[in-house]
């Protein structure tokens, strides 16, 4: 019946629309510019303005007015996250890139997340010689943490054994940049760091004296007052910024002074090398990460357990919960192969290793926590804008990690 | 009865009325095959007020979009409805046949649409920041030319001279192809000079509004411009087109504010053909947010002005970045190569990933000739009049791009005034070489008959492929003579020639009454270079006073 219908409905259509040629009628147009005038005439006759359609709307709106937030100078937007395991966290700031005749920097910002961790940042920088090679920074810092997890010290750890705490404080210092070439810098500097760790309140997750004997946390409640003066070097040959070839080599020494009561005194050392090697005009990125760090206490009582060297989470072992693995002494491991599937968006095979020791010794190749997995990027030349890996093969089963902003 | 049955006797019998109804209507007037004005070589698309139309600016995002998953426009294999009946694109608020209809010097070339010899910056005061687009700049205004406004943009810091280089030469190819194009210039930026204007707005995003522009605004994007050595900037300077800014224009449909607007863009020959000059220069950037149209005021009367714009991501410039390798090679999402390399891991690889490109200066970019395949190039995404484009469009346009010669070449990318002579080398070499592969392609794939002709004692033409010395010449040609009936449309065969060469003997009895047509169907015969060249182009002659005048023409005969 459908079809019957509109097979005669074509039908009359078409026998209607058959020209039948005769003589021309005497207001039938006589040339061709006539014709066309009188195409355009009978337009002219139902004019209407172009209308855009939700669509449309939406798209300039998020391209005139929302993207150019992300980046600009003055007022900005903050998205992305502010420690791991922190969620997705957004905000705003207001920054200067061309302080002070253009060469300084300024940027204040603050951002809260979904999982109610909040930062409230205040940096600037300024070059304190022609050709800007040495660069005078300083900083200070508000944070809170309310949902940190912790599973207790060394390689034995339990995953059952998760308690949560709640890690604030403020950070506030400066330093000194010196840039040896476009390729190596070196950096001094010293701050003062306030934290306190308390229990945290919190529904899902027992609070971290409920787990563990205060005995066996020390620190716990304890508002510490460090002084930490650090020491680096890094040569950064990436290319580009969201490295496809290249190398980013990093050495961090750290001295940490407990001014309270002279109580705590250790140093932290973390060596940090990335590769990057590409093929197929750099569709294809192997990149690899290894990361070592060591403390050592100098004077008596233990270091904080937030400050130990720690991994887990989207950004080290991807197949365990965030700062999963605490001790004195960590090792890491990682290697990612990336394959461009669309301009912006990668995928990846990706296998994590690591291992935390109680004694340096112990940081070896034997008896790896590891991982492995898949992800998507959503990428730019400057970064990551946002991160699916989907991590499986850990002792502690599978865990899917959404992140947004950079990675290694 | 069932309800259905009834309906169904119902609509039957409608159908019956309506047939009737049809063939009772009286023979309604057709439009001749041809107006006494054919062909036309002007289309007034002027002459309608159009001062009611209101701008419209689409977004990258939007045009991305509708043009990647929506089915924008008709897509449809009909000729291009612009065209006059001897297939070539009239002049109008489109286009303007220069170097496809009259020779150019390569000076006339290169000069383009300049009405200067060059620009000085001197006595210049900043205007405004620049309203769109990657590339970083802003405006200013020359107090010497009664504040005309121009707009300033910079190279990137990685590749001097690229982007700037990439404007100079596309804005000369492509005015010369016949668009209409803004006027370029090169010009030196000091900084420590600028003054600007207490007027001077930018947009701020954050606002929503045009907010004062502060000497900081300036630093902040000549901070991403390349400077050179001597402290300076090269920019380009690019005159604003006179009239009022109503945005851009699309690749389909057409503006329903415009009276003068009758033709949807996707049909438009100058519009499909532009699929092959954007394979010629690269220009993968090709898209509607890079066109732009201004309402102008020519006396008493209004009109839109539809403009190409913004040549920055042509050859191997990207704009702000050498151009990506996928560029011109595959739109931005292909979903079978994405699907492909997401299912193996990789392992399948695009051709174009296995393309080299030389170590050439930076100011070339990412551009090369050896790999390149015209037929299979691509803009950033679906461009719907590229995806109409026949093969009679193509041939039109690549016959335009067979009318510049090694020489004009030269002298347009002398116009880029590259430091390293290198860069220019390179260039003219990769654009010839880049050139005779599109010829190849576009002006050879078809039967190439041109020029055709015709008196009381032979039938002349030419062949394009042949003189333009892509392909040797057919053993001969044979031609088939037919009166035609401008009314009704009906042939009726004279008789046929043949012979070897590109002049025939018409047959006799051709009509000799006024207004009398013939068509004449010309093709090769023998062997060819191309079995295409043995479809027959149809010629339609007209008999007038003075002789036969050609009326029409048709490549691609239905």
């Amino acid at each position: 019946m459908w079809f019957a219908s509109r097979f005669l409905i074509g039908l009359v259509v078409c026998a209607s629309a058959t020209p039948a040629f005769a003589q021309l009628e005497p207001d039938d147009p006589t040339t061709r510019g006539e014709a066309l005038r009188r195409e355009r005439e009978a337009k002219q006759l139902v004019l209407a303005p172009y209308e855009q359609n939700a669509a449309e709307r939406l798209m300039h709106l998020a391209e005139e007015r929302v993207v150019p937030l992300l980046n600009r100078d003055g007022i900005y937007a903050r998205l992305g996250s502010l420690t791991t395991g922190s969620g997705f966290a957004y905000g705003a700031g207001y920054r200067d890139r061309s302080l002070l005749r253009g060469r300084g920097t300024f940027d204040v910002w603050a951002a809260g997340s979904l999982k109610t961790y909040s930062t409230v940042e205040a940096r600037a920088s300024h070059p304190i010689v022609p050709g800007e090679w040495a660069t005078v920074e300083g900083f200070a810092r508000r944070f809170g943490y309310p949902h940190e997890e912790y599973f207790g010290t060394g390689p034995d750890s339990r995953r059952d054994d998760r308690g949560a705490y709640d890690l604030h404080g403020v950070v506030a210092g400066g330093g000194l940049r010196i840039a040896a070439g476009r390729r190596l810098s070196f950096g001094v500097g010293a701050e003062t760091l306030r934290p306190t760790a308390d229990p945290a309140d919190s529904h899902f997750v027992p609070s971290i004296d409920d787990v563990f004997d205060e005995a066996d946390l020390p620190e716990l409640g304890v508002a510490h007052r460090f002084t930490r003066t650090f020491a680096n070097v890094t040569f950064d040959y990436r290319q580009p910024v969201n490295a496809r070839r290249g190398g980013w080599y990093r050495v961090d020494v750290s001295q940490y002074d407990d001014r309270r009561s002279a109580a705590v005194r250790f140093t932290r050392v973390d060596v940090e090398l990335r590769q990057y090697v590409s093929l197929l005009a750099e569709r294809r990125v192997f990149a690899v990460r290894a990361k070592w760090s060591t403390t050592d206490i100098t004077g008596g009582g233990a270091i904080p357990f937030y400050l130990l060297p720690a991994l887990g989470g989207n950004d080290t072992l991807r197949g365990f919960r965030a700062n999963r693995f605490r001790g004195p002494h960590a090792l890491l491991l990682q290697g990612e192969y990336r394959w461009e599937i669309w301009s912006g968006l990668e995928a990846a095979l990706f296998a994590d290793a690591g291992k935390v020791a109680f004694r340096r010794p112990d940081v070896n190749l034997r008896g790896l926590e590891s991982d492995y997995g898949f992800g998507l990027r959503f990428n730019t030349d400057n970064g990551v804008v946002v991160r699916v890996d989907a991590a499986f093969g850990s002792r502690d089963g599978k865990h899917l990690h959404v992140v947004f902003g950079s990675y290694f | 009865m069932s309800s259905s049955a009834a309906t169904s006797k119902g609509v039957w019998l409608l159908a019956v009325i309506a047939l009737a109804a049809a063939a009772a209507v009286p023979p309604r007037s057709a439009a001749p095959a041809f107006y006494p004005d054919d062909p036309i070589w002007i289309d007034d698309d002027m002459a309608l007020d159009a001062s009611g139309v209101e701008p419209v600016e689409d977004t990258n995002a939007y045009d991305f979009v509708a043009n990647t998953f929506g089915r924008m426009g008709e897509r449809r294999d009909v000729g291009a409805r612009n065209i006059n009946t001897v297939g070539e694109v009239p002049d109008s608020s489109w286009f303007t046949n220069r170097v496809g209809r009259r020779a150019m010097t390569a000076g006339e070339i290169a000069r383009g649409p300049d009405s200067r010899t060059s620009v000085s910056l001197d006595g210049w005061i900043v205007a405004g920041g620049k309203s769109a687009g990657v590339q970083p700049g802003f405006r200013m205004i020359d107090p010497s030319d009664g504040n005309q406004l121009y707009q300033i943009e910079l190279d990137p810091p990685s590749n001097p001279e690229m982007a700037t280089g990439a404007e100079m030469i596309g804005t000369a190819f492509y005015h010369a192809f016949g668009y209409a194009t803004v006027e370029v210039y090169l010009a030196e930026l000091d900084p420590a000079t600028i003054v600007i204007a207490p007027t001077a707005r930018v947009f701020d995003p954050l606002i929503g509004e045009r907010r004062p522009l502060t000497r900081l605004d300036l630093d902040r994007v000549l901070r991403r411009g390349a400077r050179q050595v001597n402290g300076r900037y090269r920019v380009l300077v690019s005159r604003f087109a006179p009239g009022q800014p109503l945005g851009n224009f699309r690749y389909y449909g057409t503006r329903p504010d415009d009276p003068n607007d009758i033709v949807p863009h996707e049909h438009r020959r100058e519009l499909r053909g532009a699929r092959v000059f954007g394979a010629w220069l690269n220009h993968d950037d090709s898209r509607g947010v890079n066109s732009l149209d201004m309402l102008v005021t020519d006396g008493a009367r209004r009109y839109v002005q539809h403009y190409m714009f913004d040549f920055g991501s042509i050859m191997g410039s990207g704009t702000v970045f050498a151009q990506r390798h996928r560029a011109g090679n595959e739109y931005i999402l292909e979903w079978r190569p994405g699907w492909l390399t997401l299912a193996t891991l990789g392992l399948y690889t695009r051709p174009w990933l296995h393309i080299r490109y030389p170590d050439v200066p930076p100011s070339v970019g990412r551009f090369e000739g050896d790999a390149f395949d015209p037929a299979a190039w691509r803009p950033e995404y679906p461009n719907p009049a590229f995806q109409n484009m026949r093969a009679d469009d193509a041939f039109w346009a690549a016959r335009i791009v067979s009318r510049f010669s090694d020489e004009a070449i030269r002298a347009v990318v002398a116009k880029a005034r590259y430091s390293d002579p290198r860069a220019t080398d390179y260039i003219v070499e990769t654009l010839i070489k880049r050139r005779d592969k599109v010829l190849r392609t576009w002006l050879a794939g078809v039967n190439p008959v041109v020029d055709v002709a015709l008196s009381n004692d032979a039938l002349t033409f030419d062949n394009a492929a042949v003189a333009a010395g892509l392909a040797e010449a057919p053993d001969g040609y044979r031609a088939v003579f037919s009166a035609f009936d401008n009314a009704t449309r009906e042939v009726r065969t004279l008789g046929e020639t043949s012979g070897p060469s590109v002049r025939l003997a018409p047959p006799a009895g051709l009509p000799s009454a006024p207004d009398s047509y013939v068509r004449v169907a010309i093709a090769a015969s023998g062997r060819m270079p191309q079995p295409s060249w043995n479809v027959p182009v149809h010629a339609y002659f007209r008999r007038t006073e003075s002789g036969w005048t050609l009326a029409g023409f048709d490549r691609t005969p239905d």
